[in-house]
């Protein structure tokens, strides 16, 4: 372990730029992607929380159920569509960035979409009574959801974010590890633990781990101010 | 906010705790053969135990071969429905392959891994496919060639020496992508590679039985075998099988059955797995199905895993194993554990 985290810190002082460059790809990759899933998945999560509308019941199963997707499906399906064979060839997506981050985005819509229905729909009915005996109309009852709503917003795009930067399935099938094109830190951690070279792989994965403690201390900080 | 900060150092140490727990419980285990043989130095250093026994045996050559995808294959989709146009840069598949082959690629690759390891990877056959052909330059259609290779050739670090030099003259971009070689086949059939650098022979040639691979305009075949190195097989350095003193390397192998010494096959239909495979007494009947083991498993061990964790595996249990030089010496130059 020491020698792992001396060397961490001698590959973070020295600049090694192949790191920087799959640091560079880690952060856009889940940055983007957990951030299309909380765009895609709040106002989905919120309607099926609030809502009662038919087929309700049906979308929230099919959500669950793509919650526990596993990423190496996810990203084997996409390997398979977007493959000089597939169906999207002409695309030219695989082995790129692009299409790492839609396999991302599905995989963690869903999740966001969970995180926010079992919330909201634990507090709307107390809140539409409040709204309607305040006499609110539509628009300043979602208002007043949405206020209700910032602290979990937070959370679910924290478990985005995390599920985003950890995952390894998805991203080494779509994405196929290409260096300096690809490369991620788990995928990165993969390669150097199949050759053997265990304390670069632990040495990788500290960093990684210190890359989600500086973007959760900062969110949850945030989430803090905002939701006081 | 008061109260995330202690939650989130509370994580981390337990998080390391846990990952200090791993690293003490191996090495405790993995040090035990080697006190025994000799007093063991009180040293942090992890000294592995794990060593060459067999190699620069006939049967464990390890050839290297370059085949460029036809664009005319028979590519078929998911459902087994032909697909016609498939798209492939066979013009930088071509002049990465040529370039290859040329003089300058052949010296580079012959004195790979001197400086790093003190001694040569590969070697250079002689009977090699050699080209003198004019290399064109990359144009923005031809500039992203897709290599698939296996990755014993990725992993010794061969193409990150070798490609700049390529890219820098020619302007391409070369993409490898790396698997083991039986993946890095199925990657090129889906039309996914331009060409691909694979060393297991009955997989090559079934590929070019396929029509997946087309001879090149001045060379005489579809297969174009040009380096090769030696599989070395290591085991304990106390050689329980005593395969050092095996007249070959397939009474080796021999040896390892009769006594029923543990081995740590790869299992994953890479090119080390299919050598492996052809080194053991017929009569055992081991191939790559699982059936063909299934009475074996007190020893033989086929972990469908990479090469390095592979020879963790073999490290840890005092197994034999075979395995590609160059991971090998990246392994020990590690020491072994983390």
């Amino acid at each position: 372990m020491g020698a792992s985290i001396q060397r961490a810190v001698g590959l973070i002082l020295s600049a090694d730029p192949e790191l920087l460059n799959i640091l560079a790809t880690t952060a856009r990759v889940s940055l983007t992607s957990s951030v299309i899933a909380l765009l895609l998945g709040v106002p989905l999560g919120t309607l099926l929380g609030a809502g009662r509308f038919r087929g309700r019941r049906a979308i929230l199963i099919v959500n669950r159920t793509l919650m526990g997707l596993p990423p190496v499906v996810c990203g084997l399906l996409f390997y398979m569509l977007f493959s000089g064979v597939g169906p999207f060839r002409h695309w030219k997506m695989l082995f790129t960035v692009e299409l790492m981050i839609l396999a991302q985005v599905v995989l963690i819509t869903p999740i966001v979409v969970g995180t926010m229905e079992t919330y909201v729909s634990g507090i709307a009915p107390a809140l539409e009574e409040t709204a309607k005996g305040l006499g609110f109309g539509r628009g300043k009852r979602f208002r007043l959801l949405v206020n209700e709503c910032v602290y979990p917003i937070f959370s679910a795009y924290l478990l985005a974010f995390a599920r985003a930067i950890a995952e390894v399935g998805a991203v080494s099938m779509v994405g196929g590890a290409i260096a300096w094109k690809t490369n991620v830190m788990t995928t990165a951690i993969m390669l150097y633990t199949n050759r053997g070279d265990f304390t670069l792989g632990i040495a990788l994965g500290l960093i990684l781990f210190a890359l989600s403690l500086v973007v959760n201390v900062a969110l949850s900080v945030l989430q803090r101010r905002v939701s006081r | 906010m008061k109260h995330i900060l202690p939650i989130l150092l509370a994580s981390l140490v337990l998080l390391s705790l846990i990952a200090c727990g791993g690293k003490t419980a191996a090495p405790a285990e993995t040090k035990a053969p080697a006190s025994d043989a000799t007093p063991a130095p009180k040293t942090d250093a992890i000294v592995v135990d794990t060593c060459i026994l067999k190699e620069a045996d006939d049967a464990m050559i390890n050839n290297y071969t370059l085949l460029a995808v036809n664009p005319d294959a028979p590519f078929v989709d998911a459902d087994g429905k032909p697909v016609a146009d498939v798209q492939l840069n066979t013009v930088g598949a071509a002049a990465l392959i040529h370039w290859l082959l040329s003089a300058e690629g052949e010296e580079l690759a012959a004195a790979y891994g001197y400086d790093r390891y003190g001694e040569y990877l590969f070697y250079l056959k002689d009977d090699r496919p050699v080209s003198t052909a004019e290399i064109p330059a990359a144009t923005p259609e031809t500039k992203r060639v897709r290599l698939s290779t296996t990755t014993s050739v990725n992993d010794s670090g061969l193409l990150g020496y070798l490609l700049p030099v390529f890219e820098g003259k020619y302007g391409y971009e070369v993409e490898v992508y790396s698997a083991g070689t039986g993946k890095a086949i199925a990657n090129a059939k889906m039309g996914n590679a331009d060409l691909i650098l694979v060393h297991a022979k009955k997989q090559e040639e079934a590929f070019v039985a396929d029509g997946f691979a087309y001879v090149l305009d001045d060379m005489k075949a579809e297969r174009m075998t040009y380096m090769y190195n030696y599989f070395v097989l290591c085991g304990p350095s106390a050689d329980p099988a005593g395969v050092r003193a095996a007249a070959d390397v397939k009474a080796a192998f021999a040896a390892i059955a009769d006594g029923k010494f543990p081995f740590i096959s790869r299992g994953d239909g890479s090119g080390t797995h299919t050598k492996e495979l052809s080194l053991w007494p017929e009569a055992l009947g081991i191939t790559a199905e699982a059936e063909s083991f299934k009475g074996y498993t007190d020893w033989y061990t086929s972990a469908n895993a990479g090469m390095g964790t592979c020879l963790v595996m073999a490290e840890e249990t005092g197994a034999y194993i075979l395995t590609d030089k160059a991971t090998f010496l990246t392994f020990v130059a590690n020491g072994g554990v983390m």
